[in-house]
């Protein structure tokens, strides 16, 4: 028991197909991994190899053809809001709510009384960089403060498991990185468990604690780094250059494979 | 200002050309405004007809048991096609084509169904009433970002929350606009039904005045209702400029 304590995230053989006009498409084909609590595991892979299947699984959002998926040790069997909190890569803000009402969302359908709400949200605000932008609308800010807000709207509920699906994807290089910081900073400080799915080699090295790599479509885990090292990480140091040489490598040859069948 | 100024100038220069044009025709057919103004005094001191309260009382109550049913019946239906692409594939084509046939046409049915009392009078509105509404909330469920929905889903939101938090906002404004289509339509139908057939209301009093070709009192009772249906538009307008100032 004590190995299945420390795992707060077991997914064993999860499959997955979607029927498409053009036939049947295997997204996921059998994929088993085991997070422990407190890390920050990376998925990275070529587009369309499931990886965002696999974390709406673990969002509940999306039902495995074959497996399971279980958080502390019990099957997801749909979105849990006091174990996990998800970030997309649309930051998906509700254009009628300020900022600040936003952040007090997943609280407010917990029905959270409006004063714990208000306190809660406005105390994220600051280390959010948002502080003066608490009654502003979402049209009134910029991409990399909207997806600010979309992390404050998870962080909000306290889970200990923090979903993100490529949540710098859509933004500048500077703006990411950036984020990138500011992410870690979080995550240093609350200990939570973050599942990070990305395109991005350079996330994938400067932030998190275990890479895991999956092959192209049906997706598959080819192979799992790890990374014990501290932070602030120097990327130019001759350790992360040489990983960084040995990640392209692997996902090299898959999105080639990916690029040639689609 | 220069607004007010222009709606003032058109109107008077309206009320001229229709003082100098009557003065020129039969008297009994045509009113001018010299000769309504006398009318509507005595209309609104309760003179002419005593009952008119009475009237326009009845007129505004089937007017709003008209609009509620269309309200009610239209978000619902709405909904139900929008919640399922599979019914709202079957049968908004069909919606869209009931709502393009002159509802008049049906009107001799509901007398038929409902008596000459108020039951026609409010089928009739609501049948007018509830296109527009029903059409509208479906456009509205359509523009929702389905994204959002799966953003609320994703944080435990069950369907009635997902529809309060996000379908709703989501589609206030289209639906507020259907909602004030609707409620001119819902007047519209009760009026229409009064003057076609009816034992009370203010489209009874128009046909009746009308009839005996007492002109001016025609005339003097279509102001009266013409304040009725302005106010509720205004009502509308007003619940309309919140929502929009609340969305986007």
């Amino acid at each position: 028991m004590t190995v299945a304590d420390a795992e707060l995230i077991r997914i064993d053989g999860v499959a997955k197909r979607y029927r498409t006009a053009s036939g049947v498409v295997d997204a996921l084909g059998d994929v088993s991994l085991a997070v422990p609590e407190g890390q920050f595991c990376t998925i990275i892979g070529p587009s369309g190899c499931g990886k965002s299947t696999l974390l709406g699984m673990l969002a509940g959002l999306v039902g495995p053809d074959g497996g399971r998926v279980l958080i502390e040790g019990q099957p997801v069997t749909g979105p849990d809001p006091r174990r996990v909190a998800t970030v997309f890569q649309d930051p998906g803000l509700f254009p009628w709510r300020t900022a600040l009402e936003n952040v007090e969302f997943g609280l407010e359908l917990q029905g959270a009384d409006r004063g714990r709400r208000r306190a809660v949200a406005t105390e994220l605000l600051g280390p959010l960089g948002l502080r003066g932008f608490a009654e502003k609308y979402p049209r009134e800010l910029s991409g990399g403060m909207k997806q600010r807000v979309a992390i404050g709207r998870a962080l909000a509920i306290d889970t200990k498991i923090l979903l993100m699906d490529e949540p710098f994807g859509a933004l500048d290089e500077q703006t990411r990185m950036l984020m990138g910081e500011w992410l870690l900073d979080i995550w240093r400080r609350t200990n939570k468990t973050v599942i990070f799915v990305t395109h991005s080699l350079h996330e994938a090295l400067a932030l998190s604690t275990r890479v895991v790599v999956m092959t192209a479509r049906p997706g598959r885990i080819k192979s799992v780094l790890e990374l014990p090292l501290g932070y602030p990480r120097a990327m130019e140091s001759p350790e992360l250059v040489t990983l960084r040489a040995k990640l392209w490598s692997e996902i090299r040859d898959e999105s080639l494979r990916a690029m040639s069948e689609s | 200002m220069t607004t007010s100024a222009f709606r003032l100038a058109i109107l008077s220069g309206v009320l001229a050309l229709w003082e100098i044009a009557a003065r020129a025709g039969n008297p009994l057919l045509y009113v001018p405004p010299s000769a309504v103004l006398p009318s509507l005094v005595n209309l609104v001191a309760l003179r002419s007809y005593p009952d008119l309260l009475e009237h326009v009382l009845l007129t505004a109550r089937e007017i709003a048991v008209a609009y509620a049913l269309a309200v009610a019946g239209g978000v619902g239906v709405g909904c139900a096609l929008g919640g399922h692409r599979v019914l709202g594939r079957a049968y908004a084509p069909m919606l869209a084509a009931l709502y393009a046939v002159p509802a008049v046409v049906w009107y001799p049915s509901l007398m038929l169904f409902f008596g000459l009392d108020a039951a026609s009078k409010i089928a009739f509105g609501f049948l007018l009433g509830f296109f527009p509404i029903t059409l509208a909330v479906l456009a509205g469920t359509r523009q929702v970002n389905p994204h959002l929905v799966t953003v609320a889903r994703s944080f435990g939101a069950s369907p009635l929350a997902v529809f309060a938090k996000v379908l709703l906002p989501g589609m206030l404004f289209t639906l507020v606009g259907g909602l004030r289509t609707g409620l001119a339509l819902a007047v519209i139908g009760v009026i229409v039904g009064e003057v076609l057939g009816a034992k009370a209301g203010m489209g009874t009093l128009i046909n009746h005045a009308y009839g005996l070709f007492r002109t001016a009192d025609y005339v003097a009772l279509v102001l009266v209702t013409l304040v009725l249906i302005v106010t509720s538009d205004v009502l509308a307008s007003l619940v309309e400029r919140r929502a929009r100032r609340w969305t986007t």
